[in-house]
């Protein structure tokens, strides 16, 4: 049976936060490991855009893996 | 004449509640089933006016060799409000399926609840059965989902918080991929199970997941 196997490699310039175990995960697209887990949403969004360089996408989920909120870089 | 396909090892049946109050829980549950290499097969997958629901109920439980069973959202929630029995009912033709001599060969369930035991108020007759709990949690869904396909055999399926964070990716691409093809917010919200699905499909072949 074909199963998922590898990272998803598509958008390289894109962090997300995801809700992880009550906590909250910073996670660069394509990497298979969170950069660092934060206690709450609000201190992983900050984390998220210290890691991101100005050209990357910062995106922010909801719980339930919807979108919160999408930042794009400034042109 | 019969129209939902051939009967498959890979489809699995999936009982759950249509509203939009599941919508958090049924998008991680289907991309879940996709992702491990499954097919999910869901009484919204096609809609005829003309269709008894229970033929379809039927026919979909005879072609599936697994089931998934969300019992969490029986409990009336307000004062009047009546008990939800779909679930438990479209449980029920399940396990009788199961144990006819035509669903023998039928293999495994998994049945899943908000939290642990309060099903055995409704429905005690399942005490001995065992049961998981996702606590209304989609990541926890995710994982008791991929886990229970393990057990049922499939070793080759990556781990619960690969396909959590795989799900939360594809979310990004579905919104701005449905945005930029002219889905607006409500299209998106309305959007057919069997076309959610087909994203889910698409994205994993692109990315080369599956």
């Amino acid at each position: 049976m074909k199963t998922a196997r590898k990272s998803a490699k598509r958008n390289a310039k894109r962090v997300h936060v995801i809700s992880r175990k009550d906590q909250w995960a910073v996670k660069k697209e394509g990497t298979t490991r969170a950069s660092r887990i934060y206690a709450n949403k609000q201190a992983a969004v900050k984390g998220a855009k210290k890691i991101a360089s100005n050209d990357w996408d910062v995106i922010v989920h909801r719980k339930d893996g919807s979108i919160d909120k999408w930042s794009k870089p400034e042109k | 004449m019969s129209r939902g396909g051939k009967k498959s090892p890979t489809n699995v049946f999936i009982n759950c509640p249509f509203d939009d109050d599941y919508i958090p829980l049924l998008r991680p549950l289907l991309f879940t089933v996709v992702c491990a290499g499954y097919d999910p097969r869901i009484a919204s997958e096609r809609f005829d006016s003309g269709e008894a629901r229970i033929s379809k109920i039927v026919e979909l439980i005879s072609k599936s060799s697994l089931s998934i069973h969300d019992l969490s959202r029986i409990k009336a929630q307000e004062k009047d409000e009546v008990f939800r029995l779909n679930m438990p009912f479209e449980l029920g033709l399940d396990m009788g399926y199961r144990l006819s001599k035509r669903g023998a060969a039928k293999r495994c369930c998994l049945i899943l609840e908000k939290e642990p035991y309060t099903y055995q108020q409704a429905l005690s007759d399942l005490s001995g059965s065992d049961i998981k709990s996702h606590n209304n949690d989609p990541e926890n869904l995710v994982l008791e989902v991929r886990n229970w396909f393990v057990q049922t055999g499939d070793k080759n399926i990556p781990s619960g918080t690969q396909i959590w964070s795989f799900f939360n990716e594809f979310m990004a691409d579905f919104y701005q991929d449905r945005q930029r093809e002219g889905f607006r917010e409500k299209d998106l919200e309305m959007m057919p199970v069997a076309e959610f699905i087909n994203f889910i499909r698409r994205w994993l072949h692109e990315r080369s997941c599956r």
